[in-house]
C-alpha cells in the first residue's frame, strides 16, 4: 500500500474513531448526570434514548447557518475550525495497543499537548469574532484559564515520561509492563500518585469541565464563546469539547493506567489481541469519572481558579517533578 | 484536610447515583399525587347527586384573584337558583382559599393537574349551570324536603 494511502486511511480512522465518541460521549454525559441528579435522562428517540444524539446532530445539521451581522466574518468562520482541527490533531498519536495506532511519533505527548494549546487560541477568536459582549468574556476567560492549566498539566505529564525515558505513547505504555514487589501492577499511577492528581485537575480545566467551565459558564455567560453559534459551527465546538475530554482520558490512562495493558496479563498474547479494547474500556472510565466530577462540583470564581493554578497548582506540580527526578535517580527505578 | 469536601460531595452523587432514578417517563407513567395536593377547583356534590353549593359567595368574596364568580336568581319558592357558577381556571393560584372558606364543604381542590389546552376557552369554566342552590335547611331536615319536593 503506498504510504500516501495508508497515512489517508490511518487519518480517516483517527476522523471516524472521534466522530463516534462524540456521538457516544454526549449520550453518556447526559446519561451519567441524570443519574447522578435521580432523574432518567433522554428515553424517547431509540430504546434507552440511544438515538438521542444522532437526531441531535440531524437537527444540527438542518439547522440555519447563522452570522450576526456586526461579527467578523473570517474570525467568525475561522474559529470552529480552529477549535476543531487541533482536538482532532491530538488523535493522532494515541495509541489504541500496540499495533492499532494512527502515527508513531517519538514526540506524541509532546504533540497531543502542543495541539490542546492551540484551542485557546481559536475559542478567543470566537469570542472575538461574534461581536457580542458574552462571547467575549467567555473567550477571555477561556484563554486565561487554558493558558493558566496548561502549565501544570505539562509538568505533571513530566513523571511518567521521565520515568519511560520517552515521549512516545508506546514506549511509556511499554515502560508500565510487569509488577512490584510481585503484585502491584507497573502503572505510573503509584509513584506519580501526585502527578496524576495534578494532571486529573489540569485535565479537568484544559477541557472547560464543570468546576472549570468558566468559557462556558452556561448561567452566566450562556455558553460564552459558542452564544452566537447556530447549527454545526457550534456542532464543531461542542464535539471539540467531547473530543478533548476522550484525548485527556485516554492520554491519562496512557501515562498513569497502563494504556492498553491487562494487569498481571501483559504478555498474554490474548490479552494484547484485546488491547484496543482495554484502552476505550480504561478511558471511558476516565471519562466517567470526569462526568461524575462535572456533576458534584459547582464552578468556581474565575479569580480563585487562576489563584489555584498559579499559586498552588504550579508550585506543587514544580516541586513534585524536581522531587520525582531526585528520587528517580536516587533508587534509579 | 483540603479537598475533604470534595470527596465528600462526590459521595453524595454516588449514593445518588447508586439510588437510581426518581422520576418516571411522565405520560406514560405517572406518580400518585400527595393527598392534599391542590388543583382545579371542583364541586362536591351530595349521594343524589346535587351540588352541594347554596350560592352564598363567600368563595367568592374570599378569592384573591377575583376569578369566581356566581349568577343567582330567586326560586319561585324564596330559594336561590344558581345559573351559572363560573371559574377561570388559567388566572386561578390554587391557593385553596375559596376552598377553606366554604362553610358547607361543597367546593374541593381537586386532583385534576393536565390543566394546559390550545384553546383559551377551556381555561374559563362553567362550574355549575342552571342547577337550584342547596339549602342548608332543607339538607338538614331530610322529612321536611321530601315535603317540599
Amino acid at each position: 500500500m503506498s504510504p500516501l494511502l495508508q497515512a489517508l486511511l490511518r487519518t480517516l480512522a483517527a476522523v471516524a474513531l472521534l466522530l463516534v465518541n462524540g456521538v457516544v460521549l454526549i449520550l453518556m454525559l447526559r446519561k451519567v448526570l441524570a443519574r447522578l441528579h435521580l432523574r432518567l435522562g433522554p428515553t424517547r428517540v431509540g430504546p434507552w434514548g440511544v438515538l438521542q444524539t444522532v437526531a441531535d446532530v440531524f437537527k444540527l445539521l438542518t439547522k440555519e447557518d447563522f452570522r450576526p451581522s456586526g461579527a467578523d466574518k473570517w474570525l467568525f468562520r475561522l474559529a470552529p475550525v480552529l477549535v476543531f482541527v487541533p482536538s482532532f490533531m491530538a488523535y493522532l498519536p494515541l495509541a489504541l495497543s500496540d499495533t492499532w495506532r494512527f502515527s508513531d511519533l517519538d514526540t506524541g505527548v509532546l504533540f497531543v499537548l502542543a495541539a490542546g494549546s492551540l484551542v485557546p487560541i481559536g475559542i478567543l477568536m470566537a469570542g472575538w469574532g461574534s461581536n457580542a459582549k458574552w462571547s467575549l468574556l467567555g473567550g477571555l476567560r477561556a484563554a486565561g484559564q487554558q493558558i493558566a492549566y496548561e502549565i501544570p498539566l505539562m509538568l505533571s505529564v513530566l513523571g511518567p515520561v521521565m520515568f519511560a525515558g520517552s515521549l512516545n505513547v508506546a514506549a511509556i505504555v511499554n515502560a508500565q509492563r510487569g509488577v512490584w514487589l510481585g503484585v502491584i501492577p507497573r502503572w505510573f499511577v503509584l509513584p506519580q500518585l501526585v502527578g496524576f492528581v495534578i494532571f486529573a485537575i489540569a485535565g479537568q480545566a484544559e477541557t472547560s469541565q464543570t468546576p472549570f467551565d468558566m468559557s462556558e459558564a452556561e448561567s452566566e455567560l450562556i455558553t460564552g464563546f459558542a452564544n452566537e453559534y447556530s447549527g454545526m459551527r457550534f456542532g464543531f465546538m461542542f464535539l471539540a469539547e467531547f473530543s478533548n475530554m476522550f484525548v485527556v482520558s485516554a492520554l491519562g490512562v496512557t501515562l498513569f493506567f497502563g494504556g492498553w495493558l491487562v494487569p498481571w496479563a501483559d504478555r498474554n498474547p490474548l490479552a494484547l489481541a484485546l488491547g484496543p479494547a482495554v484502552f476505550m474500556l480504561k478511558t471511558y472510565l476516565g471519562i466517567a469519572v470526569m462526568m461524575w466530577v462535572r456533576g458534584t462540583l459547582p464552578r468556581v470564581r474565575v479569580d480563585q481558579l487562576l489563584a489555584f493554578s498559579w499559586k498552588t497548582l504550579i508550585p506543587v506540580s514544580l516541586a513534585w517533578t524536581v522531587l520525582s527526578a531526585l528520587v528517580m535517580r536516587a533508587v534509579n527505578l | 484536610m483540603w479537598g475533604l469536601g470534595i470527596l465528600k460531595g462526590m459521595a453524595v452523587t454516588m449514593r445518588n447515583a447508586m439510588r437510581g432514578p426518581i422520576t418516571v417517563r411522565y405520560p406514560d407513567q405517572r406518580l400518585p399525587l400527595p393527598e392534599r395536593a391542590r388543583w382545579a377547583v371542583s364541586h362536591r356534590y351530595d349521594e343524589n347527586g346535587r351540588p352541594k353549593c347554596t350560592a352564598c359567595l363567600i368563595c367568592v368574596k374570599e378569592c384573591p384573584d377575583h376569578i369566581l364568580s356566581i349568577a343567582v336568581s330567586r326560586t319561585a319558592d324564596g330559594g336561590k337558583h344558581i345559573d351559572s357558577y363560573r371559574y377561570e381556571l388559567g388566572a386561578c393560584m390554587m391557593c385553596g382559599l375559596c376552598v377553606e372558606a366554604c362553610p358547607y364543604d361543597a367546593i374541593e381542590m381537586s386532583h385534576e393537574y393536565e390543566l394546559a389546552s390550545a384553546d383559551q376557552g377551556d381555561l374559563v369554566r362553567e362550574l355549575l349551570h342552571d342547577v337550584d342552590a342547596a339549602s342548608p335547611r332543607r339538607a338538614a331536615s331530610p322529612a321536611k324536603e321530601a315535603a317540599d319536593a
